[in-house]
């Protein structure tokens, strides 16, 4: 279904209460929809029509709400915003989880948030603001927040208990965490079991939350970046490059053509060494040493290239809006090439060495198993998604920085278990390093960085993410200041469907469920 | 004198009763302490001036010439040594007794309790006594009516229905009848009624009625002992016998069917071939491990008892059946071994499982409730009661030096002794039912284990409004009483094997003392018959140590063999508590006097992963830590699925979700039940001849008629 | 394929790509040291009777005081590290022979986490060193925080140094755990893990890389020198300058 299509088939379904504005610029479709048919409208452009959800982006008005439903689809359909107001005092909103499951956790973090509450929504609450931690009533994104005040008087629910779906005889409920053993992030999971088996696994997360998207509101655009970049460290460049997107966007700023070729190449080596860290963790859950060793001295590799390509292993303190803040030499960027293709001829031997231990085979073949049908419901993303078939990637389905210009693969597997996920991030570092190639073999010669002048308006940045797609949506103010900055992270969404893995398997495979959905609690957290 | 203190005894007795007649509710339970107390010691004396003293009973009562019978009373070491163990047992029931009936007036009609209870003591001690079938007979009746009207009169509304009761009745009245029939076949074979005249004519009897008598003598008696596959009443009276009296019944009218199944197969009717020894062998084995079994995966604390009670008489009755075994194949020796294993551990499970049945009366009188998976944590309140309970739960599981370690040990060692036997068959059942007793003793201590972790450690779940306090001193004191008998049975073995030898020597033909004390104090007499080189090296161990201050033979249980196999097995509990307390006392010294010199000793709280709180829903329950057992065992239990649901919510959401299991005990499914569905099945076709309808009667009146008048007629006048 | 463990601390580490490397303070230019203090986001440096003196805790790697200025800082590619807080204090006695280590993230960004987990790899193998991981704070001798302290794991945090039994050393790595990094104003986060407990070593970067952590460990067992912080480079170990940290910029300014 296509833009056009879209728009008279909402138009002809809901006449007066849905109105559709295209924009052809940005691939966009805005539907301004009454609260009435909100949950219908949505529920179809998920369930029928094929429309990915992306984000929920609540903004508090002067005297009403402003929510933005964003939806996307491939190539033709593009991006669908669906917009809905309220008014402030009335603080309610339907809710549409009903039709598109994927939004159950946005909006509970909406309601802790803002204190907007969801009509129909069976779970609001305890979601960011622990209900052992803090009291009602505290909004602390709202417009008038007053840290000192609620930091002062703190009254925590004294009779706070877990929350139990399990109902049987002698059932108990086993917790793991905030600090489990290992060199582990701090989340808090509760284990509904009768003794051997987990029944339901309920994570309780948000330990991390550093509330950033409130940090953000009313800093300069260059403070922002370094938010953008360091709340979520590991897949700094990625972030970053959302986050640059979108004030790109918003500011009109067209890249050269040199910017766009190394924001590639740089992306694309942040998802090798990535993927090389989610198969060393993957090795080191299953127990088996030599497989750990080997996984953790490419991960080392892929770091130094990094680091000695642009100084710091991670690769902050290189986006700039406009472009990059220094230029990569061509020899060194191809000097990078070799030496992550040798990598890569680690990574293949590694996975010919794994595909014949049949001890480490064992512990994840036909564990952690998600469906299709789930995997889609709950809007996972990245290779645990397509692990299961859902294979949705922004590099395809809206191609940024001149991906569509690159030959590539997207793999996809259609087991959905721990194996699979493991094959898919293989199969992903392979195609990593055939855009690298591709892309230094196309560096043009040229400057880095545009100038840069913030005006006001908002616009979504996007980026497949080594983990899976994440947007970032911002608002700029007249000063070019950041007025609202809203993060959907790939850990948040598939950190979602997680228990949808866990049940019904003993506790030992645990750890290793946990370590092939390459979850991180930071990036969720924010 | 013996006859005086059983004179003694009846006499209180009936005093007792007449007494409870007349006075006022409010005293009922200060005078069955009272009177309690002293009609056991009475009974105590009895039995140990036999025993001890050598002496036994006989005496004719009455005759009844109508049922060619007298009725004599007459006290053997076997009798004896069951007065013994009853009057020990019955002691501190009493004052328990007495004690709930103080505490909770309202509940308990004091009277009719005190009555029905001091009149099941004379029966019980009837019993024993009894030296003819009739006079035998009676007594067992009168007990058996005695303790279903004491589950159904005095039970607390809460606990299941009088059909328990009557199922005890009905079960314990097929078992009487079995009995009776075993007794008066062995009276038709022997000519007379009397036990000494029915002993004196075993050998005549062919093998045919051995037989019949031994089947029917294990079904009688063993319906009242508890073995499968005629338990099925046990659990369920348990259940609904009252706090006050489950001691009793799980103490003292056990040891019944026992004592049945010991005098009719191993005093009147010894066995002459290996077959029936392994029968009941591996009947003991089977009820053993059924029973521990679902007492594992049970968290109802009463149940849980009850079915150990199960277990514990399926290693009594494994041992009989050992002795019984090594009695037909003519090795006296062995046999003694066996028949005391069986004996001490019967002692042993009357004092630790009329322990344990005390605590848990006291916990749900406390805490309201007997759900092990509500419980928890209590050690704090009630620390004196958790002491004394856990000398019991010690002892059931058997650890070493209490008593229970004493008894299994001792019959896994007679099993391990079918080295000695010749025939194959009979070696491979006795390894397979010792690999099963061995099973059991492992997941005894894992019920245990969970028993005492589950109600006393831990968090506590139970409501914070809830007052749980330490009770009474009256409840208190019948615990430590036993605990303390549990610790002395355990570690002074080698006083106590002496004493039941006397009991064992005329079963086995062999002498256990001999066998298992060997007599290592210098002082004693026979010390000069134990060769000086054996003797020299257990010398040199420390077995002598203590002979100057202590009477007896020695201190370690010991058993010789050949002159391969100088040593066959040997233990001491004795100087195992010694060198145990002397351990944990260095232990203190170095770590109290010296470790922590230089260091400091600092309280933290408990390490739980960093939580904010840690709740008592988050700790493992009784189901929990038994899971293991139930999910290895799926196939003995077949669970049936009463619920399994799932709730959802808004499509995804998953609210609920419910299951529940419901379970039947394997007995029940295999005999129980279908015998009782061919019996109803049975008597419905029956009724299908009443249907009312008067001219289908007059046709069976005339049908009647015909048949009479035809068999009448064939039959040649004369 | 070899051996790849690095020979530090016997040798120091030459390979390229190991460290970011920290700006250095010193004698500069006037101008230079004002356009300097303003352009650095997190405030890292300060001036001192005319030079810039640099407070390593603060600095968040986001290189715009060397990458699109005209007056760049100095740059020094060490990785040595480990200090000990403001208030130069020694120890009373070193740790002997191995230690367990618990670390723990109240907050961290993912990548100093990261970091810690590359001391297992075979390039760093802290095991020769007889560090350890230990998954119980009732065994560790050392706690190595990353992350600024949020709101929910201050209280986890507490009860983790409770546990920890005596004597215990604390060592708080990145720049999140000493001075809050680019959370530091957010009301959820603190301004560093001293605000929950006395920290005995430093180890400052974003992310400070494996040999730093390492520094760090080492001098928390009294094995190695903690480096004086604000002498510019002072016994630090620099690698070659092949490292293209600050392209198209000059490197140095004396």
């Amino acid at each position: 279904m296509n833009r056009e299509q879209l728009k008279q088939e909402v138009e002809r379904r809901w006449p007066g209460q849905a109105q559709c504005r295209l924009s052809a610029a940005d691939a966009k479709c805005e539907v301004e929809c009454a609260r009435p048919v909100l949950a219908e409208l949505c529920g179809r452009l998920f369930l029928e029509w094929d429309f990915s959800f992306a984000s929920l982006v609540v903004e508090e008005g002067k005297s009403e709400w402003h929510l933005r439903y964003i939806f996307y689809g491939g190539p033709g359909a593009g991006w669908v915003h669906v917009l809905v107001t309220a008014p402030l005092a009335e603080k309610t909103v339907p809710s549409v989880v009903k039709f598109v499951h994927a939004v159950d956790w946005q909006e509970r973090e909406v309601e802790d948030l803002f204190g907007l509450k969801f009509e129909g929504h069976p779970r609001l609450g305890d979601f960011i603001l622990h209900d052992d931690a803090w009291q009602e009533g505290v909004e602390p994104m709202r417009h008038g927040f007053d840290a000192q005040a609620i930091m002062r008087h703190r009254k925590p629910a004294a009779d706070w208990r877990p929350h139990r779906i399990v109902e049987e005889p002698g059932a108990f409920v086993m917790p793991v965490g905030p600090k489990y053993s290992g060199v582990t992030e701090p989340a808090h999971f509760l284990l509904e079991t009768v003794g051997e088996d987990v029944i339901r696994a309920t994570p309780r997360l948000f330990y991390k939350w550093r509330a950033m998207e409130k940090l953000a509101e009313g800093k300069m655009v260059d403070e922002v970046l370094l938010l953008a970049e360091r709340f979520a460290a590991v897949t700094a460049f990625s972030h970053g490059l959302a986050f640059c997107q979108a004030v790109e966007a918003v500011c009109g700023v067209k890249l050269s053509a040199r910017a766009r070729t190394l924001r590639v190449f740089l992306a694309e080596l942040e998802r090798l060494r990535q993927h090389a860290g989610a198969i060393q963790e993957i090795c080191e859950s299953t127990a088996l040493v030599v497989a750990n060793s080997q996984a953790g001295i490419l991960e080392e590799d892929l770091l130094r290239i990094s680091g000695e390509l642009t100084n710091h292993r991670y690769l902050l303190g290189l986006l700039a809006p406009g472009g990059l803040m220094c230029d990569l030499p061509d020899a060194a960027c191809q000097k990078a090439v070799k030496q992550a293709q040798a990598v890569l001829g680690g990574l293949n031997a590694l996975e010919r060495s794994l595909r014949v231990s049949s001890s480490f085979l064992d512990r994840l073949e036909e564990v952690g198993y998600v469906a299709l049908r789930n995997a889609t419901v709950y809007g996972l993303l990245g290779p645990v998604a397509r692990a299961s078939g859902l294979s949705r990637d922004l590099r395809r389905a809206q191609p940024y920085l001149g991906y569509d210009h690159f030959q590539f693969d997207v793999p996809s597997e259609r087991e959905g278990d721990g194996y699979a996920r493991l094959r898919v991030l293989f199969a992903e570092a392979r195609q990593s390093v055939r855009i690298m190639e591709q892309a230094v073999a196309a560096l043009a010669p040229g400057g880095v960085r545009e100038p840069f002048q913030p005006r006001a308006g908002c616009a979504l940045g996007w980026v497949e993410a080594p983990r899976g797609a994440t947007f970032h949506w911002v608002r700029l103010d007249e000063d070019g200041k950041v007025a609202r900055y809203r993060v959907v992270t790939p850990s948040f969404a598939n950190w979602h469907g997680f228990h949808l893995a866990v049940e019904k398997f003993a506790f030992q495979d645990f750890p290793i469920m946990l370590s092939t959905f390459d979850l991180s609690v930071a990036e969720s957290d924010r | 004198m013996t006859t005086l203190w059983l004179e003694l005894f009846f006499a209180l007795c009936g005093l007792g009763i007449v007494v409870s007649l007349i006075i006022s509710p409010s005293r009922q339970g200060t005078w069955l302490a009272w009177v309690g107390c002293l009609a056991a010691i009475a009974l105590i004396l009895a039995g140990a001036t036999v025993l001890l003293g050598g002496t036994r009973l006989h005496c004719s009562l009455w005759s009844l010439p109508s049922l060619a019978a007298t009725l004599t009373l007459r006290i053997d070491g076997l009798s004896a040594a069951f007065l013994c163990i009853t009057g020990l047992v019955l002691f501190p029931a009493s004052i328990y007794a007495g004690n709930q009936l103080v505490s909770q007036p309202a509940r308990h009609d004091g009277r009719v309790f005190a009555v029905l209870l001091l009149g099941l003591y004379a029966s019980i001690g009837l019993v024993f006594a009894a030296g003819d079938v009739v006079l035998f007979l009676l007594a067992w009746e009168v007990m058996s009516i005695l303790c279903y009207l004491l589950i159904v009169c005095a039970r607390e509304r809460a606990n299941g229905h009088a059909a328990s009761g009557y199922l005890l009745l009905a079960m314990g009245e097929a078992g009487t009848l079995a009995s009776a029939l075993a007794f008066l076949l062995l009276g038709v074979g022997a000519g007379s009624l009397e036990f000494g005249a029915i002993k004196a004519g075993a050998p005549t009897l062919g093998a045919g009625i051995r037989w019949a008598v031994f089947l029917l003598s294990l079904f009688g008696f063993g319906v009242k002992a508890g073995l499968v596959p005629v338990n099925s009443w046990l659990p369920r009276a348990y259940l609904a016998a009252p706090r006050a009296f489950v001691p009793v019944l799980a103490g003292a009218t056990l040891n019944l069917g026992l004592y049945g199944i010991l005098r009719v197969n191993a005093d009147l009717l010894p066995p002459t071939s290996a077959v029936p020894g392994l029968v009941v062998l591996v009947i003991g084995t089977l009820s053993a491990l059924l029973g521990i079994l679902y007492a594992t995966t049970d968290n109802d604390l009463k149940l849980m008892l009850a079915h150990s009670s199960i277990e514990n008489v399926g290693i009594i009755v494994a041992g009989f059946g050992a002795g019984m075994v090594f009695v037909a194949t003519n090795h006296p020796a062995l046999a003694a071994i066996a028949f005391l294993a069986g004996l001490y551990h019967l002692i042993n499970h009357s004092l630790y499982k009329t322990l344990l049945f005390f605590g848990v009366g006291t916990v749900e009188l406390q805490s309201g409730t007997r759900d092990m998976d509500q419980l928890g944590g209590l050690i704090k309140w009630m620390p004196l009661t958790a002491l004394a309970f856990l000398a019991g739960t010690l002892g059931i599981a058997a650890l070493p030096p209490f008593n229970g370690f004493v008894s299994e040990w001792l019959t896994l060692q007679t099993m391990l002794r079918s080295a000695e036997l010749s025939s194959t068959a009979a070696k491979i059942v006795f390894a397979l039912c010792g690999a099963g007793l061995a099973l059991t003793a492992a997941l005894a201590v894992t019920c245990f284990v969970k028993v005492f972790a589950m109600s006393f450690l831990g968090m506590r779940r139970l409501d914070e409004e809830r007052q749980v306090t330490e009770p009474r001193t009256g409840t208190l004191v019948p615990m430590f009483i036993l605990a303390a008998l549990c610790l002395s049975f355990g570690v002074l073995p080698t006083y106590v094997i002496p004493a039941l030898d006397p009991a064992v020597r005329p079963l086995a033909g062999g002498s256990a003392t001999a066998e298992l004390v060997p007599p290592f104090f210098a002082s004693h007499p026979a010390h000069p018959e134990l060769p000086a080189a054996f003797a020299g090296e257990f010398h040199d161990l420390g077995a002598q140590v203590g002979q100057d201050i202590l009477p007896g033979h020695g201190l370690v249980v010991l058993h010789r063999g050949g002159k391969e196999n100088p040593v066959v097995f040997a233990m001491s509990t004795s100087y195992t508590l010694v060198v145990l307390a002397l351990l944990l006392v260095l232990t203190y010294v170095v770590i109290r006097l010296w470790l922590t010199r230089k260091r400091q000793l600092a309280r933290r709280t408990r390490w739980d992963g960093g939580l904010r709180r840690l709740l008592p829903e988050m700790t493992y329950t009784a189901t929990g830590f038994s899971n293991p057992v139930r999910v290895i065992f799926d196939a003995v239990f077949r669970p049936t699925t009463v619920e399994d649901t799932r709730e959802t919510v808004a499509e995804h959401f998953r609210t609920a979700i419910r299951r529940e299991k419901e379970r039947v005990h394997l007995v029940d499914r295999l005999v129980f039940q279908p015998t009782r569905a061919a019996a109803l099945g049975f008597a419905r076709c029956l009724a299908a001849m009443h249907h009312g309808r008067i001219n289908a009667y007059i046709t069976y009146a005339l049908l009647t008629l015909l048949i009479v008048w035809i068999v009448f007629s064939l039959v040649p006048a004369s | 394929m070899g051996i790849k463990t690095t020979a530090y601390p016997a040798k120091p580490e030459l390979a390229a790509g190991v460290s970011p490397g920290l700006p250095v303070g010193g004698e500069y230019p006037e101008s230079a040291i004002a356009s300097l203090i303003e352009r650095c986001p997190t405030g890292v440096f300060n001036e001192r009777d005319g030079s810039i003196v640099a407070d390593y805790r603060r600095c968040v790697h986001c290189y715009r005081c060397v990458r699109g200025v005209e007056q760049p800082v100095n740059w020094q590619q060490t990785y040595e590290w480990g200090s000990f807080p403001d208030g130069q204090h020694e120890f009373a006695q070193p740790f002997h022979r191995s230690i367990h280590i618990l670390v723990v993230d109240a907050g961290d960004c993912g990548a100093c986490l990261n970091e810690v987990r590359q001391l297992n790899n075979p390039y760093y193998n802290m095991h020769r060193l007889g560090f350890f991981i230990t998954p119980t704070p009732r065994h560790a001798d050392v706690l190595l925080v990353v992350g600024t302290v949020t709101d929910h794991m201050r209280f986890a945090l507490k009860k983790i140094y409770d546990a920890m039994p005596t004597p215990k050393r604390v060592i708080a790595v990145g720049a999140c755990a000493l001075s809050g990094g680019v959370f530091a104003e957010s009301f959820v986060c603190s301004k560093g893990v001293s605000e929950v407990m006395p920290v005995d070593v430093e180890v400052p970067g974003n992310p400070p890389p494996p040999l730093a952590i390492l520094h760090g460990l080492l001098v928390a067992v009294g094995r190695n020198a903690p480096m004086p912080f604000d002498s510019p480079g002072k016994g630090a170990t620099t690698l070659p300058a092949s490292a293209p940290v600050v392209a198209g910029a000059s490197r140095g300014l004396k």
